[in-house]
Parts: C-alpha cells; structure tokens; sequence
C-alpha cells in the first residue's frame, strides 16, 4: 500500500513536472466550462495530441491554431501538434506509438495513410485512449467519431452556387464541365454527384463533360484546354481537386480567356491567390480550417469525458451547438474566398 | 584501461547517461511497457545494419537497402493480392530481395564497378522497379497469423540471433578475417589466397537477404505493403555503423559497437521526440550525435598519443 501511494505520488510529481515544462500557459487545472460532463475524466486536466498529415503546411499550421485557440479557451488541455514534416506515414506511426506509450488521453489523427495508420491507431485504442479523426477518415474500428469538415452535399451545392453567381446569377447560362482528380477518386465521386443534383437549379447551366487529371497539374492543363476547343459555348469549369485547380485555371490563363471562362473549385487561399487576383477564378471554396482545428479540440475533450455520443450534439465553445451525424461531428458550412477577401486569409 | 577508450565503452558510458537522464525527467520512458511499445521501430534497420557492418568493414558500402526492403514489400503484397498464401509470398519476397542483393554483389565483384556507383543506381532501379509494379497503391489485409511476425518482439529476437552469429563469425571465423583483410588492403587479401570476389558477392547477397526479411517485418508491423516503405533506411544504416565505431573506409569494425550504437540512435530519437514533442528535432540530434562521437573519440586519441 505504502509502496503503491509513494509511487502514485511519484507519477503525480512527474505529470506536474512535465506539463508545467511543456506548457507554461495552460498550467491552470480544473474549468468551470468542463463541469457539465460526467465521464472518468471530467474536469480532470488531458492531453491531446493532434497530428496533421504533414506539419508545416499552411493548410494544418491554420488549423493547429484553431486548435490552440480551444485548448486555451478549455483550460484543462494540454495540447500537443505534431507530425511528420516529410508527410511520410511511417513517421506517422511512430509519433502514434510514442503517444501511446506515454499514455496520453486522446489521439486525433489526420491520418496521411490510413492503411499504414490504422495498426497503429488499433494500438493507441488497446492501451485505452481515445482516438478520433479529423480532416480526413480511416476504417471505423481503428477510430471512434471523425471530425467531419463539410459534406459532400454543402460542397457540391456551393460548388453550383457560386458558379452560378459568378456567370450571373440565376439567369446564369452556358456550358459547363468537370476536372475531377481520378475517375475512382471517392470524395469527388460524392461531390460530383451533388454537383450534378444541384445543377437543375439553374436551367441555364449544362453540364456537357467530366474528365479525370489524375492528380496531375500537366494533364489539368490540356484536359481544360481540349474542353475549351471541344465546347466553345463553355463557361465554367469545376476543378475539383487540389492539384486540378491551378492546372485548369493556368489553362484558361494561357488560352486567353480569362473573364470568359472561369474556373472554380475546392482550394487553399495561398494557392489560387494569384488566379484570383488577376480574375480568372472568381470564387475559392473551403470549409473554415480554425474552425476545424477548434472543434476538433472540443470533441477531443467530449471523447475523453465520454460525453461525446454517436447521433447526440456537442457544445464547442463559439461555434455553438454541433450536430453529431453518426458518429461524424459536423463542422459545416463552407467560405468561399473572392478578389474582396482573399487578402485576409493567409494559409 | 585501454577498454575505458574504446569506442563501446564511450557508447555504453553514453546510453546510461541516456537513460539515468531520461528516468529524471521522463520516468514514464524508463519502463517495460514504453519500451516495449518504441522497440517496434528499431528492428528493420538493426536487421538491415548488420550486413551493412560487414560491407562496410570490407570497404563497401550499399545505398540500395531502403530500396530493396521496399521491392521486397510490394513483392509481398502483389504476390498476396493475387491469392498467394501471406506465408509463402513472404518467403519469395525474401528471395527476390536476396537475388537483388547478388545482382549488386555481381557488379561490384565480378564487374569491379565502385559499390556507391553501384549501388546508388539500384536504389533508383529497385525503388522504381518497387513504385512501378505497385503503381505506388497501398495493399492492406493480411491474416492476422501473418502480422503475428511483427508481434511479441520476434523481430528483436531475431535480431539477437543475428547479432550473435556476426559477432561470432566476424570474429572467430576465416570468413570474418577475410572481410577485415579486404577492407585493410584488398590488393593484398587477394595475394594472400582470399576469394575476395567470392566474399563481396556473399556480403552483398546477404544484404539483400536481410532487406526481404526487414521488408517483411515491416509490411507485417504496418498491415500495409506499399512502395515507399524503407525511405531513408540506408542512411540510417550507414549512421549507426559509423556510430558503432566501424571505419568509412573499411578494415575495422565491432558488432558490439554496432549493437551499441543502435540502441543509441533509437533511444536519443525516441527520447528527443517524446520529452520535446517536436519531431523534427530528431534530425539535427541524430546528425550531432555522429559529431560528437567522432570528436569525442579525436579527443581520447589525441591524448592517447600524448
């Protein structure tokens, strides 16, 4: 008994220890706001750990500082962002393990590589910690909620309605056509299907082509230049991948025919800010990073004071009342990034 | 007291500074439990270090072993997708690393091409090859009695087998000699009766062998064969052999050491990533570390010699 008391207090000694070295600014255990849950570990001081699929991208440094905005506001987080410079999964898989075996509370994953994640993840969930996603999902058993940026029903309808505004309003009319990433690519299969029940919305819009770039800038260029030729009423063209986006809009730079096509699509504000800026791409959509980073930290601490229920709601601090959609807590709504304010944004 | 400034006494007296410092301030990374959990990440490249000690010792060196551990995986994973018993496709994967290996041994043996120039193109060759085949597509899946490989320390096991015997054969076998012979003075080793080319073309082979073996571990350790598993291994590799105190240009080299300072890179990069929670520290930590090593030892030379 002796010896068990002199060790516990041996371990309290070293959790102080190393959450007053780590963290100087959120030493402050114990808040008011946490006081409605009633888990094992409500109220008691966590640590979370959010790993982004790359560190240093400004897509994940804008949400780690969301993330770190909720983690003050909380006070009983200690948060902890980390992950693979080089992007590189197995680096991934370390860091996971390393946070196991120091027995954190709660691991949220961005995962780069969710085949390569997931034993890992299974390994975390073992050693009893929570462990959600967020950004991006792996198979269901190796998580228990992912933390859900937007779904492929808000982007596909903001995809159609801001290519709508942009050619016009509702009176909008012309062809249009789609660049998508691969034809099997998931995520864009989805969006493409709400893109094409949106569109009825507008009578004047016809959907005339959708091509794959494969994940290949060269092949978004002459792919939205054959379009160009093969559809000359073409107005708009959805460049629905990251790295389609700036290949088919350098495409319409290039033909000369910018403000007489326009290209629109899911992206950074960094990197179409330039094809904004010089009006061949009048709108950029994308959910609100800080806010994803925010909720995230919020559902990390709902998970660990098991509060946090499939189907139920979260209360995330300035970002109200979220609803849980499964087991996917929603983020929702999407911004989309214009000549009018792209300059505020710099991630 | 010569053995108080040998390069494993300097090692070891480093690796319990290590540890007594990690106890203060991390008591958690003192335990079975943690290290258990972190010995997972050090068995692919001790296993890939030991041939890679014996190539070095004779003077060569071999830039392919991140890239053949990555061919060996996607070797595994094709052959398994394609209905081949987990077991059996490991076996072949094994192989086929093996046969890349010799491919590396016939040039740099029977050709006489420089081993860096060698091997430098392989890794471009089998990496692409590894990309290729795969289309550079994950291949998750495997049965459970497949990944069990990875599990409950086997790999560190193994690599205590594989330790014992090099230390023994580098030591006490005419195998053993003739690699230091080579490494010291190739021209003179082939006067002296030793099948030189015969040597190298084994060493390499064998290099290639533990790369199948480390590929498959790694596939079993991630469920998941995928092409660029093994990124970086070979400078990893090359790291801790010098760090264990073998020669860059061949002739001297120690198991030990090199047991040592293995366990020396795991520890300070888990240690680093684990108190600092920074990543990228691990990098600059593992460079140092070589450093100081190296001037460490000027230093106890110099004052040998004074």
């Amino acid at each position: 008994m002796k010896i068990q008391l002199s060790l516990l207090s041996l371990a309290a000694m070293a959790a102080l220890f190393t959450a007053g070295c780590s963290s100087p600014e959120t030493k402050s255990a114990g808040d008011p706001k946490a006081e409605t849950t009633g888990g094992p570990s409500a109220g008691k001081k966590i640590t979370v750990c959010l790993l982004p699929k790359k560190k240093g991208v400004p897509y994940f440094t804008s949400c780690s500082e969301g993330a770190e905005e909720a983690a003050k506001e909380l006070g009983n987080v200690e948060l902890i962002y980390d992950g693979p410079t080089s992007g590189d999964a197995a680096d991934a898989v370390k860091l996971i393990d390393q946070w196991t075996a120091q027995g954190v509370d709660v691991i949220a994953v961005s995962p780069n590589d969710p085949a390569v994640l997931g034993p890992a993840m299974k390994r975390a969930r073992d050693a009893g910690i929570k462990v959600i996603t967020w950004d991006a999902d792996s198979a269901v058993d190796t998580r228990e909620f992912l933390v859900n940026q937007a779904t492929a029903e808000e982007i596909g309808n903001s995809l159609v309605d801001s290519m709508a505004k942009d050619l016009g309003g509702d009176k909008a009319a012309g062809d249009v056509a789609i660049v998508t990433a691969t034809l099997t690519a998931a995520n864009q299969n989805e969006w493409i299907k709400y893109i094409k029940a949106r569109l009825p919305k507008y009578p004047g819009l016809h959907l005339v082509a959708t091509k794959p770039s494969n994940e290949d800038q060269k092949l978004a260029f002459s792919v939205t230049q054959d379009l160009t030729k093969a559809y000359p009423n073409l107005k708009g063209v959805f460049a629905i991948s990251s790295v389609a986006f700036p290949g088919a809009a350098e495409a319409i730079k290039q033909g000369g025919m910018t403000g007489k096509v326009f290209v629109t699509g899911l992206s950074t504000p960094n990197d179409m800010r330039n094809y904004v800026n010089e009006g061949v791409v009048k709108s950029v959509i994308l959910w609100n990073t800080k806010d994803l980073g925010y909720l995230t930290v919020y559902a990390a601490r709902a998970a660990a004071d098991g509060v946090l229920k499939a189907d139920g709601t979260l209360k995330a601090g300035r970002l109200g009342e979220k609803k849980v959609v499964g087991d996917n807590v929603m983020l929702g709504g999407t911004i989309t990034f214009t000549k009018d304010n792209i300059a505020q944004y710099n991630f | 007291m010569k053995w108080l400034r040998s390069r494993e006494s300097a090692l070891a007296v480093l690796l319990i500074l290590l540890m007594v410092t990690a106890n203060a301030l991390e008591p958690k990374f003192v335990t079975m439990r943690a290290q258990g959990l972190l010995a997972t990440h050090l068995w692919e490249l001790a296993i890939v270090a030991v041939p890679m000690l014996f190539i070095i010792i004779a003077g060569g060196i071999d830039l392919s072993v991140g890239a053949i551990v990555a061919l060996a995986a996607v070797t595994l994973g094709l052959l398994f997708e394609r209905g081949t018993p987990a077991t059996v496709a490991a076996l072949a994967a094994i192989a086929v690393a093996g046969m890349a290996g010799f491919g590396n041994g016939w040039f740099v043996a029977k050709l006489k091409v420089h081993p860096l120039i060698v091997t430098l193109a392989t890794m471009a060759v089998f990496r692409g090859l590894a990309e290729g085949l795969s289309l550079a597509r994950p291949i998750s899946g495997y049965p459970a009695s497949f990944l069990a490989i990875s599990q409950n320390n086997v790999p560190g096991y193994l690599f205590a087998v594989f330790a014992l015997v090099a230390g023994f054969v580098l030591a006490r076998t005419k195998f053993g000699r003739g690699v230091v012979a080579i490494g010291m003075e190739e021209t003179a080793a082939r006067f002296s009766g030793i099948p030189v080319a015969r040597i190298k073309l084994v060493l390499y082979a064998l290099s290639g062998l533990a790369c199948g073996l480390a590929g498959v571990i790694l596939v079993a350790r991630n469920n998941t064969a995928k092409a660029d598993l093994g990124m970086g291994l070979e400078l990893e590799a090359i790291t801790a052999v010098i760090l264990g105190g073998a020669r860059i240009e061949g002739g001297r080299g120690k198991v030990l050491g090199l047991v040592l300072g293995l366990f020396l890179i795991h520890e300070t990069r888990e240690f680093v990533s684990w108190h600092w929670k920074q990543n990228e520290l691990n990098l600059i930590v593992i460079g140092s570390l070589l450093i100081v090593t190296v001037l460490l030892e000027r230093l106890l030379a110099a004052r040998r010699r004074a």
